[in-house]
């Protein structure tokens, strides 16, 4: 890995941090979350929340590519503007003072924010989170349907029927699907 | 570059220019259809990928390649749109859409005419452009029936010439026969909503759909995955045109099917007729198209943008334009929302077809009394899940929790845990009214990938009418959701004027050149063998989803071109 690349990778792994702590932050389920001590000391995706860091950081260095210059900027922004109010950078702070931040962040009161704007900077990383949360797990989160299981949704199911749709209780007819077991066919072995 | 003769080309091979390739062709016209995007299989369609089809829109425009701008008025700044909801291969929206079904009212032909004399002339707002179709219901019933017997609809009829029939929509138009499928099955939310609907009056029924409830002419039964809105059907159910019409095209042994073909320009001669068309190949070659008969079948934007870019000095203000009215009268559905979401009961929203499902009609066009009510029109309600589609990521980028709950955090996680499984959405789909200065133009600052200016909406729905209708809508959604037995019931925040789904206007049709850019048969005034069909030419537009009005008026305008035009080429109407 260059030097270049190296660089690059820390500031990829560094934005899915920062994405994941402030939209991810107590949204994850409590059997895969970490504390945020472990947040802060996140340096790859392997102790990534339900891997929606994971999710974040392949998306910025593919199909998201284009949005490197915006998590960039919005991070810059974002820690100038916690060193202003509260003398520390985000990842620092408590978490009733990042709880204040993101307050600020979604009702667009946060100060010193031109491109993105402090509300744009917010939905997009609330956007990529659930996104990492919910996408199927071949996109790196979601993992071990950790998402699915949190809201009680069953994947990538090819058929319900009249009962299923009538039904008032939660499914469990089937095991949860990904893409993989979509694409072995239903006789796979469980 | 190639050049090639036809006798018909058709731009755009979606939900009208795939019925018209196959009608023509059929009837012995050799016909080019081009298309911008692939032609896909239904085994492309396997995939249940709700980030990838539902998120990433991967069967719509990119928004980056083909930009549409949109600006609240003439004073503001246009910015691209974030999403595009239209299609971009062939069969067009039918691939991605949610296959509703609707034939328009009697009265949605004859708005103007309707509410003058019921309410007088001055219930219209001044600065609508409210005006009459050129055609009547009963002249375009016997193509819906064929629309709907050819496609496959599912649904049941609720007035079959004129007999009232329980369990069908009392409020719909009267048809000559039963639905040619039964209804799909209703599901959990489509209950509950039946219940509450019935108790407060109304009159609910299963929402008709272009998904076969039943194997169809060689087709699959629909399995209720709920990869459907947003998704191609991974077994054909879905009545897209990519499976119903283009095969018939195929077979008449006349059709020919361009994709990655951007038509750029229509061309004509100094008589001010169409000589065919312009386009750029997949290699960006530029290529032409020598054609008898020019037929526009793309979405709206489309329409207007070809028209525009084809100016000449026969016609300064873009072709066949004589009338000064290409790219006014925009329209657009808004669709205001109201959840509700139940502690007592699963409501499994995420299956089944997922657009709207059970339906009521008792607010829609003029079928209640406005009197006192300060505003005209209606609006079709019914029950759908956050943005008719139903998974995980569509509730959470969609559906606002209730108020007092953050978009994020603990409380946020605590909400979708309990409640996904267990909310429903009850949307209002309104009638907006047509104003002249509501237009699509070509946007002076911004391209698309082939170098063409973008099409520019200029638009806001927040006019009086249509904010006092929205509020009205609201509440009755409001009144659904506590009778249904809901827990919590909240709004949607109403949206920030830009238009929703469904486009309609930018190359009206009526009964007077002066006023109006095509006859009922989308039959050019100025230019005979141009004929522009879609939802362009719609004068108004209805609290229904336009498609299956679309694939009427192509069935129509097949039927003539076929039956009169090919015999004696000319002005029809």
């Amino acid at each position: 890995m260059s030097e270049h690349d190296a660089s690059r990778r820390e500031f990829l792994v560094r934005a899915a941090v920062g994405a994941g702590a402030v939209a991810g932050a107590g949204l994850v389920p409590e059997t895969h979350a970490q504390t945020r001590e472990q947040d802060r000391k996140a340096k790859s995706e392997t102790n990534a929340p339900a891997g929606v860091l994971n999710y974040i950081d392949l998306a910025l260095a593919g199909a998201y590519a284009d949005l490197q210059d915006f998590y960039r900027r919005g991070l810059a922004q974002l820690d100038a503007y916690c060193r202003k109010t509260y003398n520390e950078p985000f990842v620092r702070l408590s978490a009733t003072r990042q709880d204040e931040v993101i307050t600020a962040l979604d009702e667009g009161k946060a100060g010193g924010f031109t491109w993105p704007t402090a509300q744009e900077f917010f939905n997009t990383i609330r956007t990529h989170t659930m996104e990492g949360m919910f996408a199927d797990p071949i996109y790196g989160g979601n993992k071990d349907f950790a998402g699915w299981r949190l809201v009680g949704f069953p994947g990538a199911q090819a058929i319900f029927t009249p009962a299923d749709m009538q039904s008032k209780q939660a499914f469990t007819r089937a095991p949860i699907l990904s893409l993989q077991a979509q694409a072995q066919g239903p006789t796979r072995k469980e | 570059m190639a050049s090639e003769k036809t006798d018909v080309v058709i731009v755009g091979v979606g939900a009208a220019g795939g019925i018209l390739a196959a009608e023509l062709g059929k009837a012995g016209m050799k016909v080019v259809g081009l298309e911008r995007g692939p032609r896909l299989t239904t085994a492309d369609f396997t995939p249940h990928d709700e980030l990838r089809y539902f998120q990433r829109q991967e069967l719509r425009p990119n928004v980056k390649r083909q930009p549409v701008t949109w600006r609240p008025n003439a004073n503001a700044r246009a910015l691209p749109l974030p999403v595009l909801n239209y299609g971009n291969q062939a069969g067009g929206g039918t691939i991605h859409y949610g296959a509703v079904s609707w034939r328009f009212h009697e009265d949605d032909f004859r708005a103007r005419s309707q509410t003058m004399e019921r309410y007088g002339a001055a219930a219209i707002p001044e600065d609508s452009s409210l005006a009459d179709w050129p055609l009547t219901y009963a002249d375009l019933e016997p193509f819906y029936d064929r629309a709907e017997y050819e496609l496959g609809v599912s649904g049941k009829a609720g007035n079959l010439q004129g007999r009232k029939i329980d369990g069908g929509n009392p409020f719909e138009a009267p048809r000559r026969r039963e639905y040619p499928l039964p209804p799909l099955f209703v599901d959990q939310a489509g209950a509950i909503f039946e219940a509450a609907a019935r108790k407060l009056g109304h009159h609910p029924f299963s929402t008709p759909r272009a998904i076969v409830s039943q194997p169809y002419r060689g087709r699959l039964g629909c399995t209720y995955c709920g990869f459907c809105q947003a998704f191609g059907c991974h077994i054909g159910a879905k009545s897209s045109i990519l499976v119903t019409k283009l095969p018939e095209a195929d077979a008449s042994g006349n059709f020919k099917l361009l994709t990655g073909a951007m038509c750029y320009r229509v061309n004509s001669d100094n008589s001010g007729r169409a000589t065919g068309v312009s386009y750029y190949g997949p290699d960006g070659e530029d290529n032409t198209i020598e054609a008898e008969l020019v037929i526009l079948a793309p979405f709206i934007y489309d329409n207007v943008r070809l028209l525009l870019l084809s100016k000449t000095a026969r016609f300064p203000d873009g072709l066949a334009n004589s009338s000064g009215q290409v790219g006014k009268h925009l329209m657009a559905h808004i669709g205001p929302r109201v959840f509700a979401a139940f502690d007592d009961r699963y409501v499994n929203i995420y299956m089944g077809p997922s657009a709207q499902r059970h339906s009521l009609d008792d607010f829609n066009a003029d079928n209640f009394d406005h009197s006192s009510l300060g505003f005209i029109r209606g609006a079709q309600i019914s029950v759908s899940p956050a943005d008719l589609e139903a998974g995980p990521i569509g509730a959470a980028v969609s559906m606002n929790p209730p108020p007092g709950i953050p978009r994020w955090g603990g409380a946020y996680r605590d909400f979708l845990a309990k409640y996904f499984a267990r909310y429903a959405g009850l949307t209002a789909q309104t009638e907006n009214l047509p104003y002249a200065d509501q237009t699509i133009d070509l946007d002076p600052n911004v391209r698309d990938a082939w170098g063409l200016p973008a099409p520019r909406l200029t638009y806001d729905w927040r006019r009086p009418n249509e904010l006092k209708r929205v509020e009205f809508m609201v509440r009755q959604l409001e009144e659904l959701g506590r009778t249904m037995g809901a827990t919590h019931v909240w709004r949607s925040p109403p949206g920030q004027g830009a238009p929703g789904a469904h486009h309609e206007g930018g190359t009206r049709m009526g009964s007077d050149p002066k006023t109006s850019v095509v006859n009922r048969y989308g039959q050019s005034w100025d230019i005979p063998n141009l004929f522009i069909i879609g939802s362009s030419t719609y004068p108004s537009m209805s609290g229904f989803n336009p498609t299956l009005t679309i694939q009427a008026l192509a069935y129509m305008s097949a039927d003539a071109i076929v039956n009169r035009y090919k015999k004696n080429p000319g002005p029809l109407a």
